[in-house]
């Protein structure tokens, strides 16, 4: 047994399979989440790897402040990956809601709706700050 | 009896959506679907509904500029360049030559940014990522670019109102130079893929008619409109900045098909590139940016852009504070949601995702499809990936045939 | 600068002449953007008219504002040939605030109508379907954040 779970954690760590959702966000952050996929930062030779089910993954990352009508959606997604699970938060908007801060159609925050594991901020932060957001999860996983 | 059965069985409803990334264009697709045919679309929008226009009216003309660039994130400058000069125009000033000449430079690299991205957004949609993956590899010679000019890849926050914020020392001129050489010759490199490539022109040619009366009457606007053989342009049409000095030309093409609205748009890159190329050679020299009194009296301005993905307009009204007493944005995928609309109807279901793209409503479409077959109440839900992907597998079982029919109309 | 201004102020002319004492109110700002206000009743007149004396057949937007005892719809149009923006405003009482619809004359209307709808709370007779267009389901009813008087507390 303690193979087995060594083995699944071994796995997990070595190949992060990501969710990407936007829950309002501007596409800021959503161009550079996936800049950071294709090949000058490439990060699928660290195995991560981005998935359309959240049934797949491991690491929801969600960027964007929470908007009223994504807010259910996003529990949703959050309710629907299986446990283990992660999240990143990307940008600035994510931690307190930045710019659309007391906006009527805004929550503000992501953590005001679900658990966030690792906060990523910058408005939109480099692809290369979302890297080391990715490792310092990865990081947290390995205490696990 | 029973024939009317099987029709009736035959029609079904499909929501798509919602999470689709943009400002108001969070979009909702119903698609009402006759075997594998569109009949009918029905769409509810507002998923990313921030309440932008009226937290403008709490915040003040500088603040707003730093809002304003939120509203969406690949088309920054524009948003935020526009605001901008409406209000400059609101309070009486000029921004001096240079300024705006440097101004214009960043409206046509985040363009080049703009449509590299949609390219490659494009390509993914039906299923070509060996071109996806190096489109975006080209790309981040412009984001590049534009993170030497402003010290952001993304929001460069370079327009203030009343000129720009960072100068375009001789030394930056020459390295944005060297780049713009080696996007131009990607670019011409891509065009030639997208002529010849027999995947793109199997899935894009014929695909997703919008009549040129039909673009007309639904106001459609940018490369969407361009694309089928209207001819506007704000740059030309409604000239702002520098666009009266620039020389370019207005790409226009006249089959109505997706694979016209990819030609407008590597057309368009290329025009950009000779564009940046002549505001550089050409940059007047002087001061970037004039004062700016924060209060402004009672007045209303309209003030239009073209975004990379059409025309952009802002009408701001004043009342003699530091604040704006209303601040109107009419964003260009709002535009063109019902001409997207039209062309969907009568397309095949393995369609929906290049001919969504087509009007490049900021980012690739929907990223959950929900399958509701109204007889057995049968309920299944699909995200993008598995739409993406069923549409590219439907056109390896069926591709042959419907691409020999479209070819012969 | 007058004689640039020759088209403007022929549009403005003539469409003060068009609408007789419907006409409220009118100036022609700088090249290319004229600025019209007419009565509730005139307004269809004058798109109509804008559409076929000037070919102004690009409906930008519909933009609402308030202001206190009214709401005015500023209607941009865009003709593309002569750059010219026509701007024609009309006011609706806020205390029934209702208006024909105009996409008849203009299919894109559709979406520009429910939006005005939704946020500030113009009806639009006889638009085929007018619903929420933006606001979350969850808004109550009757609430129209871009109004003056909206407080936060109106939505839980």
């Amino acid at each position: 047994m303690a193979v087995l779970s060594k083995l699944v954690k071994w796995a997990r760590i070595k190949s992060p399979w990501i969710i990407h959702y936007n829950s309002g966000g501007c596409n800021g952050c959503d161009i550079e989440v996936v800049a950071a996929l294709t090949p000058r930062f490439d990060v699928e030779r660290f195995g991560i790897l981005l998935k359309g089910s959240p049934r797949h993954a491991d690491v929801l990352v969600v960027t964007g402040p929470v908007t009223r009508q994504t807010k259910k959606r996003l529990v949703r997604i959050y309710n629907q990956m299986s446990d283990p699970k992660f999240v990143l938060a990307v940008g600035t908007c994510t931690m307190t809601g930045g710019v659309f801060r007391g906006g009527y159609g805004v929550v503000a925050g992501v953590d005001e709706v679900i658990p966030v594991d690792v906060f990523v901020p910058g408005c939109p932060p480099k692809p290369e700050a979302i890297i080391h957001g990715v490792v310092k999860l990865l990081e947290k996983l390995q205490k696990l | 009896m029973l024939e009317e059965e099987v029709e009736e069985k035959r029609v079904f409803k499909i929501p798509v959506g919602p999470q689709h990334p943009a400002l108001k264009e969070f979009e909702n697709f119903t698609f009402t679907v006759d075997g594998e045919k569109v009949i009918d679309v029905d769409f509810r929008i507002g998923y990313t509904h921030r309440g932008i226009e009226k937290l403008a009216e709490s915040k003040t003309y500088i603040q707003n500029l730093y809002l304003c660039e939120r509203i969406c994130g690949i088309c920054s400058a524009a948003h935020q360049g526009c605001y901008a000069q409406t209000v400059e125009e609101l309070a009486g000033i000029t921004a001096p030559p240079r300024g705006v000449y440097i101004r214009t430079l960043i409206w046509e690299l985040e363009r080049i940014h703009s449509h590299l991205l949609w390219l490659g957004v494009a390509a993914h949609e039906i299923g070509f990522d060996t071109l996806f993956m190096l489109i975006w590899r080209d790309r981040e010679v412009v984001m590049s670019l534009l993170e030497m000019i402003s010290g952001n890849r993304v929001n460069y926050a370079m327009s203030t109102v009343g000129g720009v914020r960072r100068d375009i020392s001789d030394e930056l001129k020459h390295k944005i130079l060297k780049g713009l050489d080696v996007l131009e010759e990607r670019t011409k490199y891509y065009k030639e893929v997208c002529m010849k490539e027999q995947t793109i022109l199997a899935r894009a040619a014929n695909v997703g008619i919008l009549s040129k009366e039909k673009t007309l009457k639904l106001n459609a606007v940018g490369p969407t409109a361009r694309a089928s053989g209207v001819d506007v342009d704000i740059r030309r049409d409604d000239p702002y900045g520098a666009y009266d000095e620039v020389p370019f030309e207005v790409i226009v093409y006249d089959t109505c098909d997706v694979l016209a609205r990819i030609l407008v748009r590597v057309d368009e890159t290329i025009q950009s590139i000779l564009m940046s190329r002549w505001i550089l050679e050409n940059l007047p020299s002087g001061e970037i940016r004039t004062k700016f009194a924060r209060k402004i009296a009672e007045n209303e301005v309209l003030g239009r852009v073209e975004a990379p993905r059409g025309e952009l307009l802002y009408y701001i009204k004043s009342n003699g504070t530091d604040k704006p007493e209303r601040l109107k944005v009419r964003t260009p995928t709002l535009a063109n949601l019902l001409p997207v609309a039209e062309m969907l109807k009568g397309g095949y279901i393995a369609d929906i995702p290049i001919v969504l793209a087509g009007i490049d409503p900021c980012f690739a479409c929907m990223d959950r499809a929900l399958f509701i077959d109204e007889n057995s109440e049968k309920t299944w839900v699909w995200d993008k990936e598995q739409l993406r992907i069923y549409s590219i597998k439907w056109y390896k079982e069926h591709g042959k045939e419907v691409v020999r029919e479209r070819w012969k109309q | 600068m007058s004689e640039e201004l020759l088209l403007e102020n022929e549009v403005l002319e003539n469409l003060k002449k068009f609408l007789g004492d419907k006409f409220v109110d009118g100036y022609v700002q700088r090249r290319g953007r004229v600025f019209v206000r007419v009565t509730m009743e005139a307004y269809k007149e004058a798109l109509k008219y804008a559409l076929e004396k000037w070919n102004a057949y690009h409906l930008s937007t519909i933009s609402g504002v308030d202001k206190g005892e009214k709401i005015e719809l500023l209607y941009h149009l865009l003709e593309p040939k002569n750059k010219l923006s026509i701007t024609i405003g009309t006011e609706v009482p806020k205390s029934n605030p209702k208006i024909g619809t105009v996409s008849d004359i203009f299919p894109s209307a559709l979406v520009y109508e429910r939006e005005v709808y939704d946020l500030i709370g113009v009806t639009f007779e006889g638009h085929p379907s007018l619903k929420r267009l933006l606001l979350p389901e969850d808004w109550p009813e009757g609430v129209h954040p871009l109004r003056k008087d909206w407080k936060p507390e109106q939505v839980k």
